[in-house]
Protein backbone atom coordinates (compact mmCIF):
# COMPACT_ATOMS: atom_id res chain seq x y z
CA UNK A 1 0.00 0.00 0.00
CA UNK A 2 0.86 3.54 -1.22
CA UNK A 3 2.72 5.57 1.96
CA UNK A 4 0.39 7.98 3.33
CA UNK A 5 1.35 11.73 2.08
CA UNK A 6 3.23 10.99 -0.81
CA UNK A 7 2.11 12.84 -3.42
CA UNK A 8 -0.37 10.77 -6.50
CA UNK A 9 2.04 9.71 -9.51
CA UNK A 10 -1.82 9.94 -11.46
CA UNK A 11 -4.30 12.79 -10.69
CA UNK A 12 -6.71 12.79 -13.19
CA UNK A 13 -9.39 15.71 -12.61
CA UNK A 14 -12.62 16.50 -14.28
CA UNK A 15 -11.69 14.05 -17.43
CA UNK A 16 -14.30 14.08 -19.81
CA UNK A 17 -14.49 13.02 -23.91
CA UNK A 18 -16.88 13.56 -26.06
CA UNK A 19 -17.62 12.08 -29.14
CA UNK A 20 -20.20 13.66 -31.46
CA UNK A 21 -23.57 13.27 -29.19
CA UNK A 22 -21.89 10.71 -26.93
CA UNK A 23 -20.73 11.55 -23.81
CA UNK A 24 -17.99 8.79 -23.26
CA UNK A 25 -16.38 10.01 -20.41
CA UNK A 26 -18.57 12.52 -18.06
CA UNK A 27 -15.76 14.80 -16.16
CA UNK A 28 -13.81 11.89 -13.88
CA UNK A 29 -11.55 12.77 -10.65
CA UNK A 30 -9.24 10.12 -9.21
CA UNK A 31 -6.09 9.54 -7.86
CA UNK A 32 -3.44 6.93 -8.03
CA UNK A 33 -0.80 6.57 -5.50
CA UNK A 34 2.70 5.16 -6.13
CA UNK A 35 3.07 1.02 -6.02
CA UNK A 36 -0.67 0.55 -6.31
CA UNK A 37 -2.42 -1.94 -8.37
CA UNK A 38 -5.65 0.34 -9.30
CA UNK A 39 -8.34 -1.79 -10.82
CA UNK A 40 -11.32 -0.15 -13.16
CA UNK A 41 -14.50 -1.97 -13.79
CA UNK A 42 -17.88 -1.09 -15.48
CA UNK A 43 -20.28 -2.09 -17.66
CA UNK A 44 -19.44 -2.18 -21.61
CA UNK A 45 -19.42 1.19 -22.97
CA UNK A 46 -18.47 2.38 -19.92
CA UNK A 47 -16.04 4.29 -20.60
CA UNK A 48 -12.77 2.62 -19.48
CA UNK A 49 -10.49 2.10 -22.83
CA UNK A 50 -11.63 5.56 -23.55
CA UNK A 51 -9.48 6.45 -19.95
CA UNK A 52 -6.90 4.81 -20.77
CA UNK A 53 -6.43 6.44 -24.24
CA UNK A 54 -6.77 9.44 -22.61
CA UNK A 55 -4.16 8.71 -20.22
CA UNK A 56 -1.56 7.13 -22.28
CA UNK A 57 -2.18 10.45 -25.08
CA UNK A 58 -3.12 8.32 -27.87
CA UNK A 59 -6.68 10.12 -27.53
CA UNK A 60 -7.49 14.02 -26.46
CA UNK A 61 -9.52 14.46 -23.81
CA UNK A 62 -12.25 17.46 -24.47
CA UNK A 63 -12.03 18.89 -21.02
CA UNK A 64 -9.79 18.11 -18.08
CA UNK A 65 -6.40 17.64 -16.73
CA UNK A 66 -4.20 14.53 -16.13
CA UNK A 67 -1.11 15.20 -13.90
CA UNK A 68 1.57 12.66 -14.47
CA UNK A 69 4.32 12.91 -11.53
CA UNK A 70 2.92 16.33 -11.18
CA UNK A 71 2.94 17.28 -14.74
CA UNK A 72 0.49 17.96 -17.19
CA UNK A 73 0.74 15.71 -19.89
CA UNK A 74 -3.43 15.49 -21.87
CA UNK A 75 -2.18 17.70 -24.42
CA UNK A 76 1.31 15.09 -25.38
CA UNK A 77 0.87 13.00 -28.14
CA UNK A 78 1.55 9.26 -27.11
CA UNK A 79 5.22 8.63 -28.08
CA UNK A 80 5.91 11.84 -25.40
CA UNK A 81 3.84 9.99 -22.97
CA UNK A 82 5.51 6.67 -23.05
CA UNK A 83 8.84 8.63 -22.79
CA UNK A 84 7.59 9.87 -19.49
CA UNK A 85 7.09 6.45 -18.00
CA UNK A 86 3.17 5.99 -18.25
CA UNK A 87 2.57 3.05 -20.82
CA UNK A 88 -0.75 0.76 -22.07
CA UNK A 89 -1.62 -2.55 -23.27
CA UNK A 90 -4.19 -2.97 -25.94
CA UNK A 91 -7.88 -4.71 -25.12
CA UNK A 92 -7.90 -6.39 -29.21
CA UNK A 93 -3.97 -7.14 -29.17
CA UNK A 94 -1.95 -5.04 -31.80
CA UNK A 95 1.22 -7.15 -32.22
CA UNK A 96 3.90 -6.20 -35.23
CA UNK A 97 2.94 -9.59 -36.85
CA UNK A 98 5.41 -9.93 -38.96
CA UNK A 99 8.20 -9.89 -36.48
CA UNK A 100 9.65 -12.24 -33.92
CA UNK A 101 8.15 -11.84 -30.40
CA UNK A 102 11.45 -10.78 -29.61
CA UNK A 103 11.70 -8.28 -32.33
CA UNK A 104 8.22 -7.09 -30.72
CA UNK A 105 9.73 -6.66 -27.70
CA UNK A 106 12.60 -4.87 -28.48
CA UNK A 107 10.62 -2.09 -30.34
CA UNK A 108 9.82 -1.27 -26.65
CA UNK A 109 13.18 -1.80 -24.93
CA UNK A 110 14.63 0.98 -27.77
CA UNK A 111 12.02 3.45 -28.08
CA UNK A 112 10.46 3.12 -24.64
CA UNK A 113 11.09 5.96 -22.09
CA UNK A 114 14.82 5.61 -21.10
CA UNK A 115 17.54 5.79 -24.23
CA UNK A 116 19.81 3.19 -23.95
CA UNK A 117 22.59 1.30 -25.78
CA UNK A 118 21.90 -1.51 -27.80
CA UNK A 119 23.61 -4.19 -25.66
CA UNK A 120 21.28 -2.67 -22.43
CA UNK A 121 17.79 -3.41 -24.66
CA UNK A 122 18.91 -6.64 -25.39
CA UNK A 123 19.91 -7.83 -21.87
CA UNK A 124 16.17 -6.15 -20.78
CA UNK A 125 14.32 -7.79 -23.78
CA UNK A 126 15.87 -11.55 -22.45
CA UNK A 127 15.08 -10.65 -18.96
CA UNK A 128 11.63 -9.62 -19.85
CA UNK A 129 10.35 -12.89 -21.87
CA UNK A 130 12.05 -14.45 -18.97
CA UNK A 131 9.33 -12.70 -16.70
CA UNK A 132 5.72 -13.44 -19.11
CA UNK A 133 7.23 -16.90 -20.09
CA UNK A 134 7.21 -16.11 -23.96
CA UNK A 135 11.48 -17.04 -23.96
CA UNK A 136 10.35 -20.20 -25.41
CA UNK A 137 8.67 -18.38 -28.26
CA UNK A 138 11.30 -15.80 -29.11
CA UNK A 139 12.31 -16.71 -32.35
CA UNK A 140 8.73 -17.44 -33.33
CA UNK A 141 6.59 -14.71 -35.71
CA UNK A 142 3.99 -12.91 -33.93
CA UNK A 143 1.41 -13.58 -35.91
CA UNK A 144 1.97 -16.92 -35.01
CA UNK A 145 1.07 -16.96 -31.13
CA UNK A 146 -1.77 -18.30 -29.22
CA UNK A 147 -4.28 -15.44 -27.58
CA UNK A 148 -2.55 -15.90 -24.21
CA UNK A 149 0.87 -15.68 -25.82
CA UNK A 150 -0.29 -12.85 -27.51
CA UNK A 151 -1.76 -11.05 -24.00
CA UNK A 152 1.63 -11.93 -22.52
CA UNK A 153 3.44 -10.11 -24.87
CA UNK A 154 1.37 -6.97 -24.93
CA UNK A 155 2.01 -6.84 -21.38
CA UNK A 156 6.16 -7.90 -22.34
CA UNK A 157 6.33 -5.09 -25.04
CA UNK A 158 4.65 -2.33 -22.41
CA UNK A 159 7.62 -3.45 -19.76
CA UNK A 160 10.43 -3.51 -22.02
CA UNK A 161 9.37 0.68 -22.34
CA UNK A 162 10.87 0.58 -18.80
CA UNK A 163 6.95 2.44 -17.44
CA UNK A 164 6.56 3.93 -14.10
CA UNK A 165 2.47 3.35 -14.25
CA UNK A 166 1.14 -0.09 -16.45
CA UNK A 167 -1.93 0.57 -18.13
CA UNK A 168 -3.16 -3.06 -18.31
CA UNK A 169 -6.18 -3.16 -20.86
CA UNK A 170 -8.44 -6.45 -20.05
CA UNK A 171 -5.09 -8.88 -20.57
CA UNK A 172 -7.28 -11.61 -18.64
CA UNK A 173 -9.90 -12.08 -21.58
CA UNK A 174 -9.86 -15.21 -23.31
CA UNK A 175 -7.64 -16.77 -20.87
CA UNK A 176 -8.38 -19.58 -18.98
CA UNK A 177 -8.51 -20.06 -15.36
CA UNK A 178 -5.26 -21.60 -14.90
CA UNK A 179 -3.52 -18.71 -17.50
CA UNK A 180 -5.20 -15.72 -15.33
CA UNK A 181 -4.07 -17.14 -11.72
CA UNK A 182 -0.71 -17.01 -13.70
CA UNK A 183 -1.39 -13.34 -14.99
CA UNK A 184 -2.64 -12.49 -11.50
CA UNK A 185 0.90 -13.81 -10.50
CA UNK A 186 2.80 -11.36 -12.97
CA UNK A 187 0.25 -8.84 -12.07
CA UNK A 188 1.63 -8.82 -8.88
CA UNK A 189 5.12 -9.30 -9.27
CA UNK A 190 5.35 -6.66 -12.42
CA UNK A 191 3.68 -4.03 -9.24
CA UNK A 192 6.51 -5.59 -6.76
CA UNK A 193 9.58 -4.56 -8.96
CA UNK A 194 8.19 -0.84 -8.18
CA UNK A 195 5.70 -0.27 -11.12
CA UNK A 196 1.97 0.97 -10.62
CA UNK A 197 -0.64 -1.07 -12.46
CA UNK A 198 -3.72 -0.05 -13.62
CA UNK A 199 -6.34 -2.75 -14.94
CA UNK A 200 -9.42 -2.88 -16.95
CA UNK A 201 -10.66 -6.16 -16.14
CA UNK A 202 -14.16 -7.62 -16.76
CA UNK A 203 -13.25 -10.93 -14.64
CA UNK A 204 -14.46 -9.39 -11.39
CA UNK A 205 -12.62 -12.16 -8.92
CA UNK A 206 -9.30 -11.44 -10.43
CA UNK A 207 -9.72 -7.59 -10.09
CA UNK A 208 -10.54 -7.78 -6.61
CA UNK A 209 -8.23 -10.59 -6.08
CA UNK A 210 -5.19 -8.52 -7.06
CA UNK A 211 -6.40 -4.74 -6.82
CA UNK A 212 -5.83 -2.39 -3.85
CA UNK A 213 -8.01 0.25 -5.05
CA UNK A 214 -10.89 -0.59 -7.86
CA UNK A 215 -12.67 2.69 -9.84
CA UNK A 216 -16.24 1.78 -11.15
CA UNK A 217 -17.57 3.61 -14.00
CA UNK A 218 -20.72 3.46 -15.55
CA UNK A 219 -22.12 5.78 -18.38
CA UNK A 220 -18.66 7.81 -18.57
CA UNK A 221 -19.37 8.35 -14.70
CA UNK A 222 -17.82 7.59 -12.01
CA UNK A 223 -20.04 5.57 -9.62
CA UNK A 224 -17.86 4.37 -7.09
CA UNK A 225 -13.95 3.95 -5.90
CA UNK A 226 -12.37 2.47 -2.73
CA UNK A 227 -11.29 -0.93 -1.59
CA UNK A 228 -12.52 -4.21 -3.35
CA UNK A 229 -14.75 -5.47 -0.29
CA UNK A 230 -16.48 -1.88 -0.61
CA UNK A 231 -16.95 -1.39 -3.92
CA UNK A 232 -18.13 -5.18 -4.64
CA UNK A 233 -20.72 -4.28 -1.54
CA UNK A 234 -21.77 -0.47 -2.93
CA UNK A 235 -25.48 -0.73 -3.92
CA UNK A 236 -24.91 1.38 -6.99
CA UNK A 237 -22.48 -0.93 -8.19
CA UNK A 238 -24.27 -3.73 -7.93
CA UNK A 239 -27.30 -2.98 -9.38
CA UNK A 240 -25.08 -1.45 -12.54
CA UNK A 241 -22.66 -3.97 -12.64
CA UNK A 242 -22.66 -6.89 -10.82
CA UNK A 243 -26.01 -7.39 -11.01
CA UNK A 244 -28.63 -8.30 -8.38
CA UNK A 245 -27.20 -11.27 -6.70
CA UNK A 246 -24.03 -11.45 -4.29
CA UNK A 247 -20.95 -10.97 -6.16
CA UNK A 248 -19.33 -14.92 -4.60
CA UNK A 249 -22.44 -16.20 -6.19
CA UNK A 250 -23.31 -14.56 -9.33
CA UNK A 251 -19.50 -14.97 -10.55
CA UNK B 1 27.37 -12.80 -36.81
CA UNK B 2 28.71 -15.49 -39.34
CA UNK B 3 26.08 -14.26 -41.55
CA UNK B 4 26.92 -10.53 -41.31
CA UNK B 5 30.42 -11.86 -42.27
CA UNK B 6 29.30 -13.60 -45.31
CA UNK B 7 27.14 -10.62 -46.52
CA UNK B 8 30.51 -8.15 -45.86
CA UNK B 9 32.54 -10.38 -47.96
CA UNK B 10 29.74 -10.84 -50.56
CA UNK B 11 29.37 -6.46 -50.87
CA UNK B 12 33.27 -6.13 -51.02
CA UNK B 13 34.08 -8.73 -53.75
CA UNK B 14 31.14 -7.63 -55.82
CA UNK B 15 32.48 -4.27 -55.98
CA UNK B 16 36.13 -5.40 -56.50
CA UNK B 17 34.98 -7.64 -59.48
CA UNK B 18 32.63 -4.00 -60.65
CA UNK B 19 35.43 -1.90 -60.12
CA UNK B 20 37.54 -4.17 -62.27
CA UNK B 21 35.05 -4.77 -65.02
CA UNK B 22 36.49 -1.97 -67.02
CA UNK B 23 39.77 -3.58 -67.93
CA UNK B 24 38.15 -6.79 -69.10
CA UNK B 25 34.82 -5.87 -70.45
CA UNK B 26 33.31 -3.46 -73.61
CA UNK B 27 32.08 -0.83 -73.10
CA UNK B 28 28.43 -1.55 -74.11
CA UNK B 29 28.41 -4.01 -71.84
CA UNK B 30 29.74 -1.49 -68.71
CA UNK B 31 26.86 0.58 -70.04
CA UNK B 32 24.84 -1.89 -69.30
CA UNK B 33 26.28 -2.58 -66.08
CA UNK B 34 25.91 1.53 -65.28
CA UNK B 35 22.19 1.09 -65.87
CA UNK B 36 21.73 -1.58 -63.62
CA UNK B 37 23.69 0.18 -60.92
CA UNK B 38 21.65 3.07 -61.35
CA UNK B 39 18.05 1.28 -60.89
CA UNK B 40 19.56 -1.07 -57.69
CA UNK B 41 20.41 2.74 -56.60
CA UNK B 42 16.43 4.46 -56.86
CA UNK B 43 14.74 0.88 -55.91
CA UNK B 44 17.08 0.44 -52.44
CA UNK B 45 16.98 3.86 -51.75
CA UNK B 46 13.17 4.25 -52.61
CA UNK B 47 12.80 0.68 -50.42
CA UNK B 48 14.36 2.55 -47.27
CA UNK B 49 11.26 4.54 -46.88
CA UNK B 50 8.52 2.33 -49.63
CA UNK B 51 9.16 -0.69 -48.34
CA UNK B 52 10.71 -0.42 -44.55
CA UNK B 53 8.45 1.72 -43.64
CA UNK B 54 5.36 1.40 -45.69
CA UNK B 55 5.19 4.89 -46.94
CA UNK B 56 4.56 5.21 -50.87
CA UNK B 57 6.23 7.79 -52.82
CA UNK B 58 5.15 7.91 -56.71
CA UNK B 59 7.40 11.07 -56.85
CA UNK B 60 10.81 10.22 -56.52
CA UNK B 61 11.99 11.75 -60.19
CA UNK B 62 11.63 15.08 -58.12
CA UNK B 63 14.59 14.46 -56.04
CA UNK B 64 16.90 12.57 -59.59
CA UNK B 65 16.15 16.23 -60.74
CA UNK B 66 17.21 18.27 -57.99
CA UNK B 67 20.38 16.03 -57.80
CA UNK B 68 20.40 16.44 -61.56
CA UNK B 69 20.31 20.18 -62.27
CA UNK B 70 22.37 20.96 -59.09
CA UNK B 71 25.17 19.55 -60.44
CA UNK B 72 24.28 20.44 -64.16
CA UNK B 73 24.04 24.37 -62.87
CA UNK B 74 27.00 24.42 -60.80
CA UNK B 75 29.19 23.07 -63.14
CA UNK B 76 27.97 26.01 -65.56
CA UNK B 77 29.51 28.39 -63.15
CA UNK B 78 32.51 26.08 -63.31
CA UNK B 79 32.49 23.93 -60.17
CA UNK B 80 33.55 20.03 -60.19
CA UNK B 81 30.78 18.11 -61.07
CA UNK B 82 31.89 15.57 -58.28
CA UNK B 83 32.55 18.27 -55.71
CA UNK B 84 28.76 19.08 -55.92
CA UNK B 85 27.51 15.85 -54.78
CA UNK B 86 27.34 16.71 -51.25
CA UNK B 87 25.15 19.77 -52.11
CA UNK B 88 22.78 17.20 -54.45
CA UNK B 89 22.59 15.49 -51.35
CA UNK B 90 21.59 17.81 -49.28
CA UNK B 91 19.16 19.28 -51.22
CA UNK B 92 17.18 16.40 -52.00
CA UNK B 93 16.80 16.13 -47.98
CA UNK B 94 15.52 19.23 -47.63
CA UNK B 95 13.01 19.09 -50.22
CA UNK B 96 11.91 15.75 -48.94
CA UNK B 97 10.67 17.65 -46.02
CA UNK B 98 8.50 19.65 -48.23
CA UNK B 99 6.44 16.57 -48.51
CA UNK B 100 6.41 14.83 -45.61
CA UNK B 101 6.50 17.63 -42.81
CA UNK B 102 2.79 18.27 -43.84
CA UNK B 103 1.63 14.86 -44.61
CA UNK B 104 3.46 12.35 -42.19
CA UNK B 105 1.16 13.60 -38.96
CA UNK B 106 -1.84 12.05 -41.08
CA UNK B 107 -2.99 8.60 -41.36
CA UNK B 108 -4.52 7.75 -44.58
CA UNK B 109 -3.17 7.78 -48.27
CA UNK B 110 -2.00 11.70 -48.08
CA UNK B 111 1.53 11.26 -48.26
CA UNK B 112 1.43 8.80 -51.06
CA UNK B 113 -1.07 11.72 -52.83
CA UNK B 114 1.06 15.39 -51.78
CA UNK B 115 4.05 13.06 -53.84
CA UNK B 116 2.66 13.00 -57.23
CA UNK B 117 1.00 16.23 -56.81
CA UNK B 118 4.67 17.76 -55.61
CA UNK B 119 6.91 15.88 -58.22
CA UNK B 120 4.63 17.08 -60.86
CA UNK B 121 4.77 20.81 -59.83
CA UNK B 122 8.47 20.39 -59.69
CA UNK B 123 8.10 19.17 -63.32
CA UNK B 124 6.47 22.22 -64.61
CA UNK B 125 8.53 24.95 -62.53
CA UNK B 126 11.91 23.76 -63.77
CA UNK B 127 10.25 23.66 -67.55
CA UNK B 128 8.80 27.18 -66.78
CA UNK B 129 11.69 28.98 -65.60
CA UNK B 130 14.74 30.36 -67.34
CA UNK B 131 17.49 29.86 -64.77
CA UNK B 132 17.01 25.61 -65.70
CA UNK B 133 16.94 26.57 -69.39
CA UNK B 134 13.48 25.77 -69.82
CA UNK B 135 12.39 22.62 -71.46
CA UNK B 136 15.09 22.89 -73.66
CA UNK B 137 17.52 21.55 -70.99
CA UNK B 138 20.78 21.92 -69.51
CA UNK B 139 24.51 20.76 -71.47
CA UNK B 140 27.00 20.20 -68.96
CA UNK B 141 30.40 21.97 -69.58
CA UNK B 142 32.31 20.28 -72.35
CA UNK B 143 35.24 18.46 -70.52
CA UNK B 144 33.67 17.76 -67.96
CA UNK B 145 32.77 13.79 -68.84
CA UNK B 146 34.90 10.99 -67.79
CA UNK B 147 32.73 7.65 -67.82
CA UNK B 148 35.79 5.26 -65.82
CA UNK B 149 35.38 7.95 -63.27
CA UNK B 150 31.23 8.10 -63.50
CA UNK B 151 30.84 4.04 -63.65
CA UNK B 152 33.24 3.55 -60.56
CA UNK B 153 31.06 6.03 -58.54
CA UNK B 154 28.06 4.81 -59.60
CA UNK B 155 28.60 1.03 -58.30
CA UNK B 156 30.55 2.30 -55.55
CA UNK B 157 27.20 4.24 -54.57
CA UNK B 158 24.76 1.13 -55.80
CA UNK B 159 26.94 -1.11 -52.95
CA UNK B 160 27.01 1.54 -50.29
CA UNK B 161 23.29 2.00 -50.54
CA UNK B 162 22.80 -1.96 -50.68
CA UNK B 163 24.84 -1.61 -47.80
CA UNK B 164 23.48 0.57 -45.68
CA UNK B 165 19.99 -0.96 -46.49
CA UNK B 166 20.82 -4.03 -44.90
CA UNK B 167 22.38 -2.15 -41.60
CA UNK B 168 19.35 -0.46 -41.52
CA UNK B 169 17.24 -3.20 -41.59
CA UNK B 170 18.55 -4.87 -38.63
CA UNK B 171 18.91 -1.70 -36.55
CA UNK B 172 16.49 -0.10 -33.96
CA UNK B 173 15.80 2.24 -36.85
CA UNK B 174 14.81 -0.22 -38.81
CA UNK B 175 12.91 -1.76 -36.51
CA UNK B 176 10.85 1.04 -35.84
CA UNK B 177 10.31 1.64 -39.25
CA UNK B 178 9.04 -1.91 -39.59
CA UNK B 179 6.37 -0.97 -36.67
CA UNK B 180 5.66 1.82 -38.22
CA UNK B 181 4.56 -0.30 -41.46
CA UNK B 182 2.93 -3.16 -39.59
CA UNK B 183 1.10 -1.18 -36.92
CA UNK B 184 1.77 2.93 -36.54
CA UNK B 185 -1.17 3.40 -33.62
CA UNK B 186 1.03 0.23 -31.72
CA UNK B 187 4.30 1.65 -33.07
CA UNK B 188 3.26 4.87 -31.33
CA UNK B 189 2.36 3.35 -28.35
CA UNK B 190 5.49 1.93 -27.45
CA UNK B 191 7.29 5.24 -28.11
CA UNK B 192 8.08 4.99 -31.29
CA UNK B 193 8.15 8.62 -32.62
CA UNK B 194 6.40 8.07 -36.04
CA UNK B 195 6.47 10.86 -37.64
CA UNK B 196 10.45 11.62 -37.07
CA UNK B 197 11.28 8.27 -38.13
CA UNK B 198 9.34 8.19 -41.50
CA UNK B 199 11.25 12.23 -42.34
CA UNK B 200 14.64 10.34 -41.57
CA UNK B 201 13.49 7.70 -43.62
CA UNK B 202 12.51 10.08 -46.50
CA UNK B 203 15.58 12.61 -45.93
CA UNK B 204 18.06 9.59 -46.64
CA UNK B 205 16.83 7.92 -49.22
CA UNK B 206 16.07 11.41 -51.14
CA UNK B 207 19.73 12.12 -50.48
CA UNK B 208 20.92 9.42 -52.42
CA UNK B 209 18.67 9.11 -55.50
CA UNK B 210 19.79 13.06 -55.37
CA UNK B 211 23.02 11.82 -55.75
CA UNK B 212 21.94 9.00 -58.16
CA UNK B 213 20.61 12.20 -60.08
CA UNK B 214 23.86 14.34 -60.51
CA UNK B 215 25.99 10.98 -61.76
CA UNK B 216 22.80 10.39 -63.92
CA UNK B 217 23.46 14.28 -65.62
CA UNK B 218 27.52 13.91 -65.57
CA UNK B 219 27.05 10.38 -67.14
CA UNK B 220 24.65 11.71 -69.63
CA UNK B 221 25.78 15.52 -70.37
CA UNK B 222 22.34 16.88 -71.21
CA UNK B 223 19.34 17.31 -68.79
CA UNK B 224 16.19 18.37 -69.64
CA UNK B 225 12.39 18.06 -67.45
CA UNK B 226 11.82 15.69 -69.93
CA UNK B 227 14.79 13.04 -69.17
CA UNK B 228 14.94 13.90 -65.06
CA UNK B 229 11.71 14.71 -63.92
CA UNK B 230 9.47 12.16 -65.60
CA UNK B 231 6.55 10.78 -64.10
CA UNK B 232 7.56 7.05 -65.84
CA UNK B 233 10.71 7.39 -64.09
CA UNK B 234 8.88 7.77 -60.35
CA UNK B 235 6.77 5.14 -61.44
CA UNK B 236 9.63 2.26 -62.55
CA UNK B 237 11.34 3.44 -58.89
CA UNK B 238 8.07 1.67 -57.42
CA UNK B 239 7.77 -0.78 -59.54
CA UNK B 240 11.38 -2.24 -58.88
CA UNK B 241 10.93 -2.74 -55.84
CA UNK B 242 7.28 -3.92 -55.78
CA UNK B 243 8.33 -7.03 -58.09
CA UNK B 244 11.48 -7.87 -56.49
CA UNK B 245 10.44 -7.92 -52.91
CA UNK B 246 8.90 -5.34 -51.04
CA UNK B 247 10.79 -4.29 -47.51
CA UNK B 248 13.44 -6.35 -48.14
CA UNK B 249 17.25 -5.83 -48.81
CA UNK B 250 17.65 -8.10 -51.91
CA UNK B 251 14.23 -7.45 -53.12
CA UNK B 252 14.88 -4.19 -54.72
CA UNK B 253 18.47 -5.20 -56.35
CA UNK B 254 16.40 -7.99 -57.84
CA UNK B 255 13.82 -6.15 -59.37
CA UNK B 256 16.21 -3.74 -60.29
CA UNK B 257 18.05 -6.58 -62.05
CA UNK B 258 15.20 -7.26 -64.02
CA UNK B 259 14.03 -3.67 -64.87
CA UNK B 260 17.12 -2.95 -65.67
CA UNK B 261 17.93 -5.73 -68.13
CA UNK B 262 14.42 -5.64 -70.10
CA UNK B 263 14.59 -1.61 -70.38
CA UNK B 264 17.63 -2.34 -72.24
CA UNK B 265 16.44 -5.64 -74.19
CA UNK B 266 13.38 -3.21 -74.54
CA UNK B 267 14.62 0.04 -76.05
CA UNK B 268 17.01 -1.92 -78.40
CA UNK B 269 14.13 -3.43 -79.87
CA UNK B 270 12.01 -0.72 -82.25
CA UNK B 271 9.14 -3.30 -81.99
CA UNK B 272 9.30 -3.12 -78.01
CA UNK B 273 10.41 0.15 -77.55
CA UNK B 274 6.84 2.00 -76.47
CA UNK B 275 5.50 -1.26 -75.19
CA UNK B 276 8.10 -1.32 -71.95
CA UNK B 277 5.28 -0.07 -69.31
CA UNK B 278 2.65 -2.36 -70.59
CA UNK B 279 5.08 -5.51 -69.25
CA UNK B 280 5.88 -3.53 -66.36
CA UNK B 281 2.05 -2.99 -65.80
CA UNK B 282 1.50 -7.01 -66.24
CA UNK B 283 4.01 -7.79 -64.27
CA UNK B 284 2.77 -5.78 -61.47
CA UNK B 285 -0.30 -7.07 -61.43
CA UNK B 286 1.11 -10.98 -61.75
CA UNK B 287 2.95 -10.11 -58.26
CA UNK B 288 0.06 -8.87 -56.71
CA UNK B 289 -2.33 -11.57 -57.72
CA UNK B 290 0.74 -14.46 -57.09
CA UNK B 291 3.52 -13.58 -54.98
CA UNK B 292 2.69 -9.93 -52.49
CA UNK B 293 6.11 -10.69 -51.44
CA UNK B 294 7.57 -10.13 -54.90
CA UNK B 295 10.57 -12.62 -56.85
CA UNK B 296 12.76 -12.57 -53.52
CA UNK B 297 9.60 -14.11 -51.85
CA UNK B 298 8.89 -16.41 -54.97
CA UNK B 299 12.45 -17.69 -54.84
CA UNK B 300 12.15 -18.84 -50.72
CA UNK B 301 8.87 -20.08 -51.54
CA UNK B 302 10.55 -22.54 -54.02
CA UNK B 303 13.47 -23.28 -51.80
CA UNK B 304 10.85 -24.38 -49.21
CA UNK B 305 9.39 -26.72 -51.67
CA UNK B 306 12.28 -28.27 -52.88
CA UNK B 307 13.82 -28.41 -49.10
CA UNK B 308 10.40 -30.47 -47.90
CA UNK B 309 10.64 -32.57 -51.45
CA UNK B 310 14.27 -33.74 -50.13
CA UNK B 311 13.60 -34.30 -46.43
CA UNK B 312 9.93 -35.85 -46.60
CA UNK B 313 10.53 -39.17 -45.20
CA UNK B 314 10.18 -42.22 -46.99
CA UNK B 315 6.97 -43.56 -46.50
CA UNK B 316 6.34 -46.39 -43.57
CA UNK B 317 7.09 -49.83 -45.19
CA UNK B 318 5.19 -51.33 -42.11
Amino acid sequence: MPAEGAAPILEVRGLQKRYEGLLALAGIDFDVSRGEIFGVIGPNGAGKTTLFSCLVGAVRPTTGTIRFRGERIERLPGYAVVARGLVRTHQIVRPFREMTVEENVSIGAHFGSGRRRKEDADKRVGEILEKTSLSLRAGALAGTLTIGELKRLEIARALATEPEVLCLDEVMGGLNPSEIAEAMKLIRSIRDSGVTVLMIEHHVHAVTGVSDRILVLNFGQKIAEGTPSEVVKDPEVVSAYLGTEPVESNL
Amino acid sequence: MRRRARSLALGAASLALLLAAPSFLERGTLNDIWNVAFAVILASAWNLLGGFAGQISIGYSAFIGIGAYTTALLALKGVNPYATLPLAALLGAAFSFVVGLPTFRLRGPYFTIATIGVSEAVRVVATGVAFTGGSSGLRMPAGSFDFTRNYASMVILAVAVVSLSAWVKNSPFGRALAAIRQDIDAAESLGVHSARYKLLAHALSAAIVAVAGSLFAINFQYISPGSVFDFRLSLSIVLMPIVGGLGTVGGPVLGALLFGYLQIKLLSSPALRDSYLFIYGGMLIAVMLFEPKGLLGLFHRLRRAAGRAVSRPVPDAG
